[in-house]
């Protein structure tokens, strides 16, 4: 019980301070409205702010709804016993089944973060929905096809994005699976619409609002997750109007620090793991092969937009440990790969 | 307020912020201007997250009015936590916590407000400071030996091919550099601007002296003389946030006469600079006439551009 009141805590927590930037930033533009109303409104930092962070709302908007759909039609549809007899008992099976589960369902995180949380809700084991979480965004077709052709000179490039997304994905999977046994997802509690009085309409959903049941169900959890998109493509669009990406690359030119910028780089801009790839090849003059996959394999699994979708599903502690996995490994790999293949 | 009548509340405002972001979405569908917001082909992906925004607000509403009615109609649980839930301490804060679940919905309201009072406009070449600018790539990096090289397939002119060999991944830039050679002017369109950017600088000395058209924005950085500029396009691959500038060195002794994102179309011969210890072509300015971009002045990356040559 202490630990609900815990977790619940910690939700608002988060959603209030969502809430108290976004309002600190409309009570500035008001107050500074007020000095001069058309110097604000046609300031063009504004105008690129406003682009920026609608664009990327427009953009994930789709695939939000999909996974919300998704993950309202497996909570109203599919029984947890059907689930569970889904997923393979053995871990290194499951793992690596959750690793290819990205070839057959190419969706990015945006769609992919509310279906999850739903079958981990129904008995997905975590370290499988992590892996597919890590590796799902990378090791994909469409990811594959847009790799290659932006950098259609060297395919090698390619190839150590999908193999080292697969590594660091299949490890970070295996450490959760030998080391994480306790529940870590976020619980969600509902300030509405729970009492004794309902309690009785919980059980089962009659054979005619099942339609409603998806329906209500999608919205809920559009709004949950929603929030976090918006809250994202704000500080994205804060971070690309005011932080220059010429100074960053300035910063870093040396062998390791490089794939450090890079990847900082990546988890700044939130990027689609589609549409990443020609964004690293405007880089291939300034920047070594390595930090390019850096860039491309760490942005994909950590971004800010990503991490507070995922703070949404788990535990504070479990995002930052998955986190500190993913920096380490991904950081590790591509010096090896540089080491032992792009000469 | 009554537990029903605030979660009544609570239905109305989700259903207004519904609205408020489908009718965002199809104003700017119907306008044309989600075109400065995504690539065109996530176009059809819009459309139909306009529609899931257009049912989803019509049950938002339908939820609404039958939880009037009944007590719930949908509930928000998972089953989680549904069994361990304890009803009274809901009670206690019940009252509290509506209050900062409603804080919540400010966060959708501001991207409505920004989409309601702000207007749609294009970004300019400003933004490529912040990008830094592109002018074509490495295409072969570690140069490799001559004997790498191939000669592309087809029945072209054999002294042509032998001019455009290139290792095998170049293959489809000799293609597209072939077929730009065989022209009197080589212009510079919306269509494979980026591949024919890159096609130019990956066999940079076939092309000198050739004449060359483009449109597109004035663009200063560091490292240019005062002759020179860029002429810049925007190209976009998804949405605004993978936006990156393209461009290619123009060189005329007016040159300080053109003010920053101002369009200009520029004709002219072709020579080579070096940027970035990067040896790209150059643009040799004969004239300018002034432009205006097009409504949506953005260019697109052609991933699939061969098999179209």
């Amino acid at each position: 019980m202490s630990n609900i009141a815990v977790n619940k805590k910690q939700q608002k927590s988060y959603a209030n301070l969502a809430a108290i930037v976004c309002l600190a930033f409309i009570a500035a533009m008001y107050f500074l409205s007020n000095h001069a109303p058309a110097t604000i409104l046609n300031n063009p930092k504004l105008q690129i702010f406003k682009t920026i962070f609608l664009s990327i709302i427009m953009e994930t908007m789709p695939f939000l709804w999909i996974g919300v759909f998704i993950s309202a039609l497996l909570h109203v549809f599919v029984s947890d016993q059907a689930m569970k007899k889904m997923i393979p008992k053995n871990p290194v099976l499951g793992i690596l089944t959750a690793s290819v589960l990205g070839i057959v369902f190419p969706l990015c995180e945006c769609g992919m973060v509310p279906a999850i949380r739903r079958l981990i809700n129904k008995g997905m084991p975590l370290y499988v929905a992590t892996t597919f979480i890590l590796v799902g965004p990378i090791l994909n077709p469409i990811v594959f096809w847009s790799t290659f052709t932006a950098f259609r000179g060297r395919p090698e490039i390619a190839y150590g994005r999908m193999g080292l997304a697969f590594a660091v994905a299949l490890a970070v999977g295996l450490i959760i699976y030998r080391f994480v046994h306790t529940n870590q997802l976020r619980v969600q509690v509902h300030a509405h619409g729970h009492s004794a009085v309902n309690q009785h309409d919980h059980e089962h959903h009659s054979h005619e609002n099942k339609l409603v049941a998806v329906m209500g169900h999608a919205i809920s959890e559009f709004f949950d997750m929603g929030k976090f998109i918006v809250f994202g493509a704000f500080l994205v669009g804060m971070l690309q109007t005011f932080v220059s990406q010429d100074n960053l690359v300035s910063l870093g030119q040396g062998q390791g620090s490089a794939n450090a910028l890079m990847m900082g780089l990546g988890f700044i801009l939130s990027l689609c793991s589609t549409s990443d790839a020609f964004v690293a090849q405007s880089f291939v003059t300034t920047f070594s092969t390595g930090s390019l996959i850096a860039f491309m394999v760490f942005g994909p699994m950590m971004n800010l937009k990503g991490l507070l979708m995922m703070s949404a599903v788990f535990k504070t502690r479990f995002v930052l440990l998955l986190s500190a996995l993913v920096v380490v490994l991904v950081y590790a790999g591509t010096l090896l790969l540089q080491y032992f293949f792009l000469k | 307020m009554s537990r029903r009548s605030s979660e009544l509340l609570h239905h109305l405002v989700r259903a207004v912020i519904l609205t408020g972001f489908a009718g965002l979405m199809f104003n700017l569908m119907v306008s044309g201007d989600m075109l400065l917001y995504i690539a065109p082909h996530l176009m059809i992906y819009a459309q139909l997250a306009t529609a899931f925004l257009v049912i989803a607000t019509g049950f938002q509403y339908y939820i609404a009015v039958a939880s009037m009615k009944r007590k719930v109609v949908v509930c928000n649980c998972d089953h989680e936590h549904g069994h361990n839930h304890s009803h009274d301490s809901d009670h206690n804060d019940s009252s509290r916590s509506s209050w900062r679940s409603s804080a919540v919905y400010v966060v959708f309201i501001v991207p409505l407000l920004f989409g309601a009072f702000l207007p749609n406009d294009a970004l300019a070449g400003s933004l490529a400071q912040k990008k830094g600018m592109n002018l074509g790539r490495a295409a072969m990096v570690g140069k490799p030996s001559s004997a790498d090289f191939v000669e592309i397939d087809g029945d072209e002119d054999p002294a042509l091919k032998e001019q455009f060999k290139t290792n095998v991944y170049n293959k489809d830039y000799a293609k597209l550099g072939m077929l730009l050679y065989k022209q009197d002017l080589i212009e510079m369109k919306d269509d494979w601007f980026i591949e024919k950017l890159q096609a130019l600088n990956t066999f940079v000395n076939n092309f000198q002296g050739k004449q060359i058209r483009i449109s597109g924005f004035v663009y200063r950085e560091e490292g240019l003389t005062g002759t020179q500029f860029i002429i810049g396009r925007m190209a976009m691959t998804h949405c605004i946030a993978d936006i990156s500038p393209y461009g290619i060195i123009a060189e005329s002794l007016d040159a300080e006469q053109y003010a920053n994102d101002t369009w200009i179309t520029v004709t002219g011969t072709i020579g080579q600079a070096i940027y970035h210890e990067q040896t790209v072509i150059k643009l040799n300015i004969e004239s300018i006439e002034p432009a205006s971009p097009a409504k949506i002045p953005y260019v697109y990356p052609d991933w699939n551009f061969a098999a179209k040559l």
